[in-house]
């Protein structure tokens, strides 16, 4: 399966990959015209800052076994079974929001607008050239990997 | 759920002000500090650029130079010396506004309040002079004159008024300022784009610059401004929220420009002026202190008890201050005017009135001064603040804490009412110094910030560390502000100093954190300094002097801070500014600079190592000085 | 091999999920009373005419055919011969099996309260059969009344509210929710609901029910005297396993099928998983159970461990509510309570020695999945030198740097 492998130590905190995962779910926007003010954007990758440790990315990993999919009462998570990736479909959630409580790396959140939907890394994948965050990385601390589980 | 704005607001020195803005209702900086709180790297190492469109480019393994070429050393210079221009050039404009201000108060034979500073600025300049408005007019100009010269001509007043071997050796680095304006200017043009990639040319350029905004923008502010609002005295005055009194109407000030508020202070105190606060309920008006000008105010407060009641507090208060509902109108003239205040003016129904375009707020009423018209521009300020004074008492909330500050803080400290105090001369000072009494003196000053661990947390807890270590500390900008409000500047607080600090304190009634007032005032201790320098017959590195701006904010900061390294002198900062992508600029300002001016810059967060490493340097000087 | 599953809800689809994942020439037979498969968590929004009965379907439309999975629907099993090794079902088949998976959940239960069970008109809100039943009954009623406010009293109620209907919720304890909500968190609930014409009658218990000339229960009699008239009466007052059928079949039951931590039941190659093990009636573990059933049917060994049940996330009219373990310690239990709040949220974090016991988070609950990592592996969180309302999966940041999986430094 392809993932996000994250090195860490080349992340400076630009947040390049926030912009560029608003961006990626604001159809036809890029950098100059994506509206980062809009209470719909909203960054499926976040950056925290630990004094001691650092910047420390945190993407979903489409896990092996993933909580958020074992845990959904609707169907709308699943882990596809030729990319390995927990895709969502909106139309089929309930916003139980179990799946929230479930992931241990705190990477899903309810939509901050209506509550209505969960936001959630998609790797991308209607996108040929892959996930977004990626490309927009200036330090390279974000890679496409194929990982096997 | 309550009414609070928001849970996570930052930690501040002030406790109680802490918990007082952890419970307001609207949004103020200490609660956005957790929303900005992941900061990008390449901006805290200065090595982004955006000053072409091939960029905004920016440092990485991948990527060692910008397209231009430019290294991140020249980014981080360019960086640099537009902020410290942009901040020399905030300080010239309060000098040349003051400058005017004093030129036309002369012009029109208005009073001048400060009589003996009038005749010490005459004594430098060498003005023979005894018509007192012939003469302030004449010193007026001369500065105006420095001011407005081209960049290629030096500035005349930097002999007369720096201390001789510094000027010598500030001759020799070929760092002398030419017209203060031009400078400015021409540090922008050197720092656009594909234009000077020197890193050294451009530090010393920096120097160049702390110079003029030392000299001028510092020293000759204060001077200027004794001499029309008169000088300051020493008294203890009541600081923090509980200064406001909801009795009166009462008007918030913002800026560093006291002398624009000169006419004002005294006309809010009139008969026909206190009567038309009667007429709507009040008592009469009150001038609430905000920023450095309301240390200005407090600095001269014996002069302007009826119309001031105290100084509330620094810049990152000010937001507090307003959301007590007791603020009925907000006059700005400079900075620290937080954009943050437009929204809480406008829910609290605050009016805002901007006397000087530079801080104009976009809510704000914009009534520039132009000093031909105070008279008619005062009467409609004040019965602007009346309208509002009756549309917002009563209707808006009121939500005051009477605990907040102190009674008992010491103001008035200047180089003039300290040496009064000592006896008219510095002899007792230094004689306290030599027998180790106090070790040294700290000049911590500078702005308030809320990073380095929150609001003054590190400028108070620097503070408490340097007293402990017996050394007295002289404070003068924002930073006084939130040392007053925690009881720093009180006569209490020798309890918290070493043991001979503290006995000195207590035999003299002072506390060991001395209040000069405003950021201004470093020009003042610039002055303390090179008297006592010239007391004892060495040049300013050499004496037991260590100056911190441990919250640094802004750039008027920087250009404070490269005043400070042309002075010679160790400054300490908690943060860096910008600079640590740049070997040469690490290099330049914490090696080279020893040799070139004698000054160096140590960067530290925290309290206890950085005032371990600032007593080690005041020690070692104290052995090279034989005492 | 043939493994037969009784019951197509969380357990008996995530088991048969996991067979064919693992192993897809295994024969699954799934069998279930309903003809439809539907997730009961979603039953208000088909009650609420939000969804259709599709709508709440959980799975995809050709999932039994697509994984090659016998749906016998419409199937109530009435006995099972252990010996043998079948099932019976009441349209007399015998269905033999090799292993079996027994996931039928649990049926809601009616009080022995006078005149409640003999209502035709009192309905439970458990299955999709339920909601139909209710959903006939909301097109001509005006006043309805809910026993019980629990998660499912509560949505039942924001069911009946969207339709129009007059809501009474009837309570014992003091707050709504009182199992996963503390007194805080239920009010701001409660409000929510009364501000949509909801009316909530705590501390009251009902006494008996008076049934008219055609067999309808019209006015619930509250212990308090309060008298409340109904046209339609929902009962949630609590679920019970449903294994009548396992009756004089020899399987070790005790108000619930008994497994053990392989979720085997004292039968051989007979298991059991999701509400009607009586273990933590919630959906996610009842997935895992499932899963982990299936695993060891097909003869791995898997001990189901991760069995944290205290969660629970709500979320009606916009409010999300995150609430994880023990939120209302007794002060003989000595926990250090810490609270946090503003106008959009309520935080509330129990502690004991340095170990997270609860937390309740209202509002804002994204990122919040770390929580349950924390009290459900009882990490000590004293020496993490800040706020614990700002902790977050980043203060336990580790990273495999090859494979890029997260672990917890603890």
């Amino acid at each position: 399966m392809k993932r996000i492998i994250i090195d860490r130590e080349k992340c400076d905190g630009c947040l390049n990959c926030n912009i560029a995962c608003i961006s990626a779910h604001e159809a036809g926007s890029n950098f100059y015209t994506v509206n980062l003010q809009s209470p719909a954007a909203e960054t499926r990758n976040f950056i925290k800052f630990d004094a001691h440790k650092g910047y420390l990315p945190i993407f979903c990993r489409h896990c092996d076994e993933p909580e958020c999919v074992l845990s959904c009462m609707s169907g709308a998570l699943e882990k596809d079974p030729l990319t390995g990736h927990v895709q969502y479909d909106e139309s089929k959630c309930a916003a139980c929001y179990m799946c929230v409580m479930n992931c241990p790396y705190g990477v899903l959140k309810p939509d901050k607008q209506t509550r209505t939907k969960v936001i959630k890394c998609d790797f991308c994948d209607d996108k040929p050239d892959g996930p977004s965050c990626v490309k927009a990385c200036p330090k390279k601390a974000i890679a496409v990997k194929e990982v096997s589980l | 759920m309550n009414s609070n704005f928001s849970c996570k607001t930052c930690a501040s020195a002030d406790q109680i002000l802490e918990t007082f803005i952890s419970n307001l209702s609207v949004d103020t900086s200490h609660h956005r500090m957790e929303g900005q709180s992941v900061k990008c790297g390449f901006g805290l190492q200065g090595i982004c650029c955006r000053l072409c469109s091939n960029g905004p480019c920016r440092i990485t393994p991948d990527g060692p130079k910008g397209v231009c070429g430019a290294t991140a050393d020249t980014m981080v210079a360019r960086n640099f010396l537009r902020a410290v221009s942009a901040g020399s050039g905030c300080y010239i404009h309060i000098i040349e506004n003051t400058a005017l201000m004093l030129k036309k108060t002369a012009a029109s034979k208005g009073v001048l309040k400060g009589k003996l500073a009038l005749a010490k600025l005459a004594e430098i300049f060498e003005i023979n002079e005894t018509e007192e408005h012939v003469c302030a007019e004449k010193i007026a100009d001369m500065v105006l004159a420095d001011l407005y010269k081209p960049d290629y001509i030096k500035m005349e007043l930097v002999e007369k008024m720096a201390y001789k071997p510094r000027f010598d050796r500030w001759k020799e680095l070929g760092i002398l300022p030419g017209g203060a304006k031009s400078e400015v200017f021409a540090g922008v043009v050197k720092t656009s784009t594909n234009l000077n990639s020197d890193p050294v040319d451009m530090y010393l350029n920096c120097l160049k610059l702390g110079i003029s905004t030392g000299l001028y923008g510092l020293t000759l502010t204060n001077l200027l401004n004794d001499v029309m609002l008169g000088e300051p005295s020493i008294r203890l005055a009541p600081v923090g929220l509980r200064v406001i009194d909801t009795d009166y109407i009462n008007i918030m000030i913002t800026g560093h420009q006291h002398s624009i508020f000169s006419y004002l202070q005294d006309r809010l105190i009139q008969d026909d002026v206190v009567e038309k606060a009667k007429a709507v309920g009040a008592k009469g008006f009150k001038l609430v202190g905000c920023t450095c000008v309301g240390q200005d105010l407090q600095l001269r407060g014996e002069h302007y008890k009826e119309v001031f009641n105290g100084h509330a507090g620094n810049n990152f208060t000010s937001e507090a201050i307003l959301a007590t509902g007791a603020i009925d109108a907000v006059l700005s003239e400079f900075n620290c005017t937080l954009p943050g205040i437009e929204p809480i003016c406008d829910e609290l129904k605050i009016k805002q009135i901007c006397l000087d375009d530079v801080s104009k707020k976009a809510n704000a009423e914009m009534k520039p001064f132009v000093f031909e018209e105070k008279e008619s521009q005062s009467n409609e300020i004040i019965d602007a603040v009346i309208e509002s004074y009756q549309a917002r008492r009563g209707v808006v909330a009121l939500n005051m804490d009477a605990d907040h500050g102190n009674d008992d803080t010491l103001t008035g400290v200047s180089e003039g009412s300290l040496k009064s105090f000592l006896g008219g001369t510095w002899k007792p000072l230094i004689d306290l110094i030599v027998k180790g009494e106090i070790k040294g003196i700290a000049g911590v000053v500078g702005c308030s910030s809320l990073t380095a661990g929150g609001h003054d947390v590190l400028t108070v807890n620097l503070v408490k560390e340097l007293i402990a270590k017996d050394i007295l500390v002289l404070s003068a900008g924002c930073s006084s502000g939130g040392l007053e409000n925690v009881g720093l500047m009180s006569p209490s607080a020798a309890a918290l100093a070493g043991p001979k600090l503290r006995a000195v304190c207590e035999s003299l009634g002072i506390p060991p954190v001395l209040n000069f007032g405003p950021c201004l005032a470093i020009g003042r201790l610039e002055l303390v300094a090179t008297e006592l320098a010239e007391a004892i017959g060495v040049d300013l590195p050499q004496l037991p002097l260590v100056l911190s701006a441990p919250q640094w904010l802004e750039e008027q900061a920087l250009a404070d801070g490269a005043f400070g390294l042309a002075l010679g002198l160790p400054l300490h900062l908690g943060l860096p500014p910008f600079v640590t992508g740049s070997p040469v600029a690490i290099q330049v300002f914490t090696q080279d600079m020893l040799n070139l001016t004698g000054g160096q810059l140590i960067i530290d967060d925290n309290a206890k190592s950085a005032a371990e490493t600032l007593d080690a340097i005041i020690e070692k000087k104290r052995k090279e000085l034989n005492i | 091999m043939k493994i037969v599953i009784i019951g197509v809800s969380a357990a008996g689809i995530s088991a048969a999920k996991a067979i064919k994942a693992s192993e897809p020439d295994t024969e699954v037979v799934i069998i279930s009373k309903e003809d439809s498969v539907h997730s009961r968590c979603m039953l208000h929004k088909f009650l609420g005419h939000e969804r259709d009965a599709k709508g709440i379907n959980f799975i995809a439309d050709d999932f039994f055919a697509s994984k090659g999975i016998t749906w016998l629907s419409n199937t109530t099993v009435i006995s099972l011969d252990t010996q043998k090794k079948t099932v019976k079902t009441h349209d007399n088949q015998d269905i033999s099996y090799d292993k079996l998976l027994i996931a039928t959940g649990a049926a809601y239960f009616i009080p022995p309260i006078p005149g409640l069970r003999e209502s035709k008109n009192v309905y439970g809100f458990r299955d999709l059969k339920d909601a139909q039943l209710l959903d006939s009954e909301c097109d001509t009623a005006k006043n309805a009344v809910v026993i019980g406010a629990g998660l499912v009293g509560m949505d039942a109620a924001v069911a009946m509210l969207t339709r129009g209907l007059k809501v009474t919720v009837i309570e014992m304890t003091a707050a709504v929710m009182s199992l996963q909500l503390d007194q805080k968190s239920a009010q701001t609930y409660q409000q929510l609901f009364e501000e949509q014409g909801a009316k909530f009658i705590l501390n009251d218990k009902v006494v008996s029910v008076d049934v008219d000339e055609v067999g309808r229960g019209k006015t619930i009699h509250l212990a308090s005297g309060k008298a409340v008239p109904a046209d339609v009466i929902v009962i949630a007052a609590g679920v019970r396993p449903a294994f009548n059928f396992t009756e004089g079949s020899g399987i070790a039951t005790n108000h619930a099928i008994l497994v053990g931590d392989d979720l085997k039941t004292n039968i051989d190659d007979i298991y059991a998983a999701g509400d009607v093990t009586g273990m933590a009636g919630i959906w996610p573990n009842a997935m895992k159970q499932g899963r982990i059933a299936a695993i060891n049917m097909l003869g791995e060994k898997l001990l189901y461990e991760d069995r944290f049940a205290l969660k629970n996330t709500v979320n009606f009219y916009g409010l999300t509510t995150l609430s994880l373990g023990n939120i209302n310690p007794e002060p003989e239990e000595s926990c250090e309570i810490l609270m946090r709040e503003d106008r959009h949220n309520y935080q509330k974090v129990v502690i004991k020695n340095g170990v997270v016991q609860g937390v309740i988070i209202q509002g804002n609950i994204a990122g919040t999945g770390f929580w349950q990592y924390l009290i459900k592996n009882k990490i000590d969180i004293s020496g993490k030198n800040k706020d614990v309302f700002s902790l977050g999966y980043a203060d336990f940041y580790d990273l495999d740097q090859v494979t890029g999986d997260y672990r917890y430094a603890v």
